[in-house]
C-alpha cells in the first residue's frame, strides 16, 4: 500500500470515526437510559444536516450557530417522537420488538418527510455552505478545515457528555435510569421528566452530528440511513452500553471501512462496492464471536417488559 | 383519624387470595408490626400499599386522600417510602449519590441548567448538606463516597432509610429490614426507627420476623395468617395470644 | 416491510380515486396507461418530473379525442418503483394486476426497467422507457423500448475518443455499481483499447453511497501509479459526485489530472459549490450530454408544460411526454393490447417527432440517432457551456 494511500485513508478513519462516535453515541444513550434500540436516531442525524442547510443558506453564518441550529432542532424532533409515538407505546407495554419496529417507523415518516421538506424548498443535492480549505499539508498528510471542525466538535462533545453524565445532576438521574429503572420511579425521581430531557440531549447530539456529517458528504434525505448500518456496528461493539466501547468501536468501523477496504483494494484487488458490506461483517462477527452483545439485548428487553 | 387506613383490601392471584379483607390502622406517630409466617400475605399488603401491586378491591386512605391505585410514584409523593425486603439501591453509584437521587426539583436536572456548572453548584451543596444530615442519622456519613455495592446487608439498609428521609415521607413501609443482618446491627437498625419516629414524627409500618427486637420498639402489632387478619394488639398481649402462638410456633 | 405496506396502500387508495373519478363516464372506452417511475428516493423529484410529462401529454391527447368524439380515452395508473429494481417490478405488476394495464412509461434508469423486463415480457406488457440509456438494456426481440434517448453504446464512444484524442494513455475510471454504470464502464474500456489507449483501471461503488473518501483515495493512488498522461472518467449521479467532490478536490493526484464525467455531473447544484466548480474547471472537465432542443416542438412542449404546472419542466422531463405519445400513439392505432402495440410501436415511434429529436428504433428497439453537445465550465464558474457536438451516427468531434 503506497504511503500516500495509508496516510489519506488513516485520516478518512479519524474524521469518519469521529463522526460515527457522536452519532453511535446516541444510540448507546437511548438504549441504556430509554432501553430502545431506536433506528429512528438516523433521521435525527438527516433532521440536524437539512436544519444545518437550511440555515447556512441564509447567508454568510457562523458555524458554530449552524451546530446550535442542528442541535436545537434535533433535539425537538426527538422529543416529538418520544412523546408521540414512543411513550404511548411504553405505556401499553408492548413487547420490544414492536418498539424496534415502531422506530423503523418513525424514521421512515421522518424520511418521506424530510423528502417532501427538501422537494418543496429545492433542497436536493444542495451542500452546507461551507466551503473546504486546506489548512495543514505535510507530505502525504492533507488537513482541511472540514477534519479540524469534525474532529475536535466530536472530541469536545464526548467530552461534555460524560460529564454531563458522571458529574451533573442529570447526568445522576440518567444513570439511575439506565441501571434500574423501576427503583427510579418508585425512589420519587422524575423518570418522565429525565426521559425527556434524555431526547433532547440524544436528539441535540445527532442533530449536531448530522450537521458536520453534512459537511463531510451530502445532505440527502436518505444520509442518516445510509449511515445508520455503520453506526449501529459501532454501538454493537461497544455492547451497547459503554461509551468508550462505543467510542472505539466507531473508529474500528471506519478504520475497517477505509484502511482495511483499501488495504485489500489495492493487494487483493477486492472491489470497492464491497464497502456498505463491512458493517454488517462486524455486526455478525460480533454477536457470533462476542455474544453478550446479543444477549445483553435481551436482558434488557426482559427489564424493559417488567 | 388515622394516617393510614386500609379498609377490606383484597388481593387475589389468579386463584389464589394472598389478602383477604384485610382492614387496619396505622396512627400517625407510630411504630407498627406486621407479623405472621412466610406466604401470609404480609409483603403483598406493603406492595398494595405502595401500588407495587394492583388491588382486587378495597381502599386505601393516607392522611385524608383515596390513594387506592395509585401507581407508586404516585403513591412516593403523597407521601409513603419505603424499603425493600431485598435492598433495591444503586449498586454502581456511591451512598451519597444514592441519597440525592431522590430529591426533587433539581435545578441541575434540566438540560439547559446542567452544562452551566455555577448555575446549580449552590443547590446541589444544599441538598448535599440535607443529604450528610440523613446519612449521619443512619450513621453512614463516614461511608459517603463507598459505592452502595461495598456495604454491608445492614448499612444497605440504613441507606435505603436515608434515601427514604430525603423526601420527608410521614410514612415509612419496611420489608424485613433485619433480614440478613447481623442480630447486633439488627438492634441498632431498630434503635435509628425508634429515633426517627421521635426527632422527625415518621410513621413506621413494619414488617419483621424477629420478634423478640420487632415486640421491644413497637407500639401496636398485627398479625396475618393465609391472607387474613389473625389478631392484633399491644406487642405484650400479642406475646402472650394462643392462637398465634398456634399459626406461628405450631405449638 | 412498512415501505413495501405503505406503497401497496397508496396504490390502492390511487385505483378507488380514480375509479370514483371515471364512473361518471360509462360509454368511454377506457385505455390505461401504466406509469412506473421513482417518486420517492434519491431520484424522486425526477420521477415527479416525469410523471407531470405524461400528464401533460395524456390531457393533450384526451383533449383531442374529445373533441374528435371518439370513444377512447386514456387514463393513467401509476406506481412507485422506489428506485429499485425489485420496486420496479413490484409497481408493474401490481398496476397490471389491479388495472390491466398492457403498456407502460417508465421506469427511469436502467436497473430499474431491467428489474421490470421479466415481468413485462412474461405478460406481453409492453414498456417505453424515456431515458434508460445502459448497455444492459439493448436486447433485441424483448417488450422493452428505449425510445428518445440514445444507449450509452454512443456516449462510451465518445468519451474514449476524448480520452485518446487528449493523450491519455491509461485511465482510471469510477463508476456505479449498477447496470448504468457497469454497461458505461464496459463499453468505454472496450473503445478505449480498441483505439489504442492502455490501461484502465475501475472502481465500482454502491449507488446510494454518501461518502466516498475510500474511493476517492483509491482513484488517486491508481492514478499516481500510472504516472503521466492519465486521466479520469467519473460515472456518477449528481449525489455520488458530490460525494466524490467533496473528499476529491483536496487530493493532489486527482487535482493534477483532467477528467471527463458523465452529464448527470453537468448540474448547476455541482457548480453552488465553488469548490467543486473551481476543481472540475483546473480539470478541464468535460461532459457528452445528449443534445435536446432541436425540433420544432421543444418551445411548445415548456409553453404547455408552463401552463398545466405553472413551472418549467425538469431536465429530461420532454421525453417522458414524448415516451408516453408514442405509447398513446400506438394503442390508438393498434388497440389496448399489449402483442399489437409491441409489434407496431417501431412503425410510429419511427414516423413521431420528438420534442428533443426525431425517433428512431434500432433493432434492439432502442433510440438510434444520437447526438451530443460537449460541455464544460464556463471561465466565470457560473454554468456549463457547450464547446462542441459528437454526431454518434458518424462517430464524429467537433468543437465550437
Amino acid at each position: 500500500m503506497p504511503p500516500a494511500l495509508l496516510t489519506t485513508s488513516l485520516v478518512n478513519t479519524i474524521q469518519i470515526g469521529s463522526l460515527y462516535a457522536l452519532m453511535a453515541l446516541g444510540i448507546t444513550l437511548t438504549f441504556s437510559v430509554m432501553k430502545l434500540p431506536n433506528f429512528a436516531h438516523a433521521e435525527y442525524v438527516t433532521v440536524g444536516a437539512f436544519a444545518a442547510l437550511i440555515v447556512s443558506l441564509s447567508g454568510n453564518v457562523n458555524p458554530l450557530v449552524i451546530m446550535l441550529a442542528a442541535f436545537i432542532v434535533g433535539a425537538l424532533v426527538a422529543l416529538v417522537s418520544h412523546i408521540a409515538v414512543f411513550k404511548p407505546l411504553e405505556g401499553r407495554e408492548v413487547s420490544f420488538y414492536t418498539l424496534i419496529l415502531s422506530s423503523f417507523a418513525v424514521g421512515l415518516i421522518l424520511r418521506y418527510i424530510l423528502f417532501m421538506v427538501a422537494d418543496y424548498f429545492n433542497l436536493f443535492d444542495t451542500r452546507i455552505r461551507i466551503s473546504l480549505q486546506i489548512l495543514l499539508r505535510e507530505g502525504y498528510l492533507i488537513l482541511t478545515n472540514i477534519f479540524f471542525w469534525v474532529v475536535p466538535s466530536s472530541i469536545l462533545l464526548v467530552i461534555a457528555l460524560t460529564l454531563l453524565l458522571n458529574r451533573t445532576p442529570l447526568g445522576r438521574e440518567m444513570r439511575a435510569l439506565a441501571n434500574n429503572p423501576g427503583l427510579a420511579r418508585v425512589i420519587g425521581i422524575p423518570v418522565e421528566r429525565v426521559k425527556n430531557y434524555s431526547w433532547l440531549l440524544v436528539g441535540g447530539l445527532a442533530g449536531v452530528a448530522g450537521a458536520l456529517w453534512g459537511l463531510q458528504t451530502a445532505v440527502s434525505p436518505l444520509m442518516g440511513w445510509v449511515a445508520i448500518i455503520s453506526v449501529f456496528a459501532a454501538a454493537i461493539l461497544g455492547g451497547l452500553s459503554s461509551f468508550a466501547g462505543t467510542i472505539l468501536g466507531a473508529y474500528v468501523v471506519a478504520f475497517s471501512e477505509n484502511t482495511v477496504m483499501l488495504f485489500l483494494n489495492f493487494n487483493f484487488g477486492l472491489d470497492l462496492a464491497y464497502k456498505p458490506a463491512i458493517p454488517f461483517i462486524i455486526i455478525i462477527a460480533v454477536l457470533l464471536i462476542r455474544p453478550q452483545g446479543f444477549t445483553e439485548l435481551i436482558k434488557r428487553a426482559g427489564d424493559l417488559k417488567r | 383519624m388515622p394516617l393510614l387506613e386500609l379498609s377490606n383490601l383484597r388481593k387475589d392471584f389468579g386463584g389464589l387470595r394472598a389478602v383477604d379483607d384485610v382492614s387496619l390502622a396505622v396512627p400517625e406517630g407510630a411504630i407498627i408490626g406486621l407479623i405472621g409466617p412466610n406466604g401470609s400475605g404480609k409483603s403483598t399488603l406493603i406492595n398494595l400499599i405502595a401500588g407495587s401491586q394492583d388491588l382486587t378491591a378495597g381502599r386505601v386512605v393516607f392522611a385524608g386522600e383515596d390513594i387506592s391505585g395509585y401507581a407508586p410514584d404516585a403513591v412516593y409523593n403523597s407521601g409513603i417510602a419505603r424499603g425493600y425486603q431485598e435492598p433495591s439501591l444503586y449498586f454502581k453509584m456511591t451512598v451519597l449519590d444514592n441519597v440525592l437521587l431522590p430529591v426533587k426539583g433539581q435545578r441541575g436536572e434540566k438540560p439547559w441548567y446542567a452544562p452551566r456548572w455555577n448555575s446549580w453548584q449552590g443547590d446541589e451543596a444544599a441538598h448535599a448538606r440535607r443529604a450528610i444530615e440523613a446519612l449521619e442519622q443512619v450513621q453512614l456519613l463516614q461511608h459517603y463516597a463507598t459505592l452502595a455495592a461495598d456495604l454491608s446487608g445492614g448499612q444497605m439498609k440504613l441507606l435505603e432509610i436515608a434515601r427514604a428521609l430525603m423526601g420527608q415521607p410521614k410514612l415509612l413501609l419496611l420489608d424485613e429490614p433485619t433480614a440478613g443482618v447481623a442480630p447486633k446491627l439488627a438492634y441498632e437498625i431498630f434503635q435509628q426507627i425508634a429515633r426517627l419516629r421521635d426527632d422527625y414524627g415518621i410513621t413506621f409500618l413494619i414488617v419483621e420476623h424477629r420478634l423478640e427486637i420487632l415486640f421491644d420498639f413497637v407500639d401496636y402489632v398485627y398479625v396475618m395468617h393465609l391472607g387474613n387478619l389473625l389478631a392484633q394488639g399491644a406487642p405484650a398481649d400479642i406475646a402472650e395470644d394462643a392462637a398465634l402462638r398456634e399459626v406461628y410456633f405450631g405449638d | 416491510m412498512f415501505k413495501k405496506v405503505l406503497t401497496a396502500f397508496l396504490i390502492l387508495m390511487l385505483i378507488v380515486m380514480l375509479g370514483a373519478a371515471t364512473t361518471a363516464q360509462d360509454d368511454m372506452e377506457t385505455y390505461v396507461l401504466g406509469v412506473a417511475l421513482p417518486f420517492s428516493g434519491n431520484l424522486g423529484t425526477f420521477g415527479q418530473d416525469f410523471a407531470r410529462g405524461v400528464e401533460l401529454a395524456v390531457s393533450q391527447v384526451n383533449a383531442e379525442l374529445d373533441a374528435a368524439r371518439s370513444s377512447i380515452r386514456f387514463e393513467i395508473a401509476s406506481a412507485d418503483t422506489e428506485n429499485t429494481p425489485e420496486g420496479a417490478s413490484r409497481a408493474v405488476s401490481t398496476v397490471v394486476q389491479t388495472t390491466g394495464a398492457q403498456v407502460f412509461v417508465g421506469p427511469l434508469t436502467t436497473s430499474e426497467v431491467l428489474g421490470a423486463k421479466q415481468f413485462a415480457d412474461e405478460n406481453g406488457v409492453v414498456i417505453v422507457a424515456p431515458a434508460s440509456s445502459g448497455a444492459a438494456g439493448a436486447i433485441p426481440g424483448d417488450n422493452i423500448y428505449r425510445v428518445i434517448y440514445p444507449p450509452d453504446v454512443f456516449a462510451s464512444k465518445a468519451y474514449a475518443n476524448i480520452a485518446l484524442e487528449r493523450g491519455h494513455e491509461n485511465m482510471v475510471v469510477l463508476h456505479l455499481d449498477d447496470p448504468f454504470g457497469n454497461g458505461m464502464n464496459e463499453g468505454f474500456t472496450a473503445n478505449f483499447q480498441a483505439g489504442g489507449g492502455g490501461e484502465v483501471a475501475s472502481f465500482a461503488y454502491t449507488p446510494g453511497s454518501t461518502e466516498l473518501s475510500s474511493e476517492a483515495a483509491a482513484v488517486s493512488a491508481a492514478l499516481a501509479g500510472f504516472g503521466d498522461n492519465a486521466g479520469f472518467f467519473c460515472v456518477c449521479f449528481l449525489s455520488g459526485a458530490q460525494a466524490f467532490l467533496q473528499v476529491a478536490q483536496i487530493d493532489p493526484v486527482l487535482t493534477s489530472v483532467q477528467w471527463m464525467g458523465n452529464e448527470a455531473m453537468t448540474a448547476e447544484e455541482i457548480l453552488a459549490d465553488q469548490g467543486h466548480a473551481q476543481t472540475l474547471a483546473n480539470a478541464d472537465f468535460i461532459t457528452v450530454s445528449f443534445s435536446s432542443e432541436s425540433t420544432p416542438l421543444t418551445q411548445i412542449f415548456i409553453d404547455d408544460f408552463n401552463a398545466m404546472f405553472d413551472k418549467d419542466p425538469g431536465i429530461f422531463t420532454n421525453y417522458a411526454f414524448d415516451a408516453a405519445n408514442i405509447a398513446m400513439l400506438t394503442m390508438l392505432a393498434a388497440g389496448n393490447d399489449g402483442a399489437a402495440v409491441k409489434s407496431m410501436l417501431p412503425f410510429i415511434a419511427n414516423h413521431y417527432i420528438g420534442t428533443a429529436v426525431q425517433a428512431y428504433l434500432d433493432d434492439n428497439g432502442d433510440q438510434a440517432i444520437a447526438s451530443y453537445g460537449l460541455y464544460q465550465v464556463s471561465e466565470d464558474l457560473s454554468a456549463f457551456d457547450e464547446v462542441g457536438a459528437y454526431n454518434g451516427n458518424t462517430d464524429t468531434i467537433t468543437y465550437n
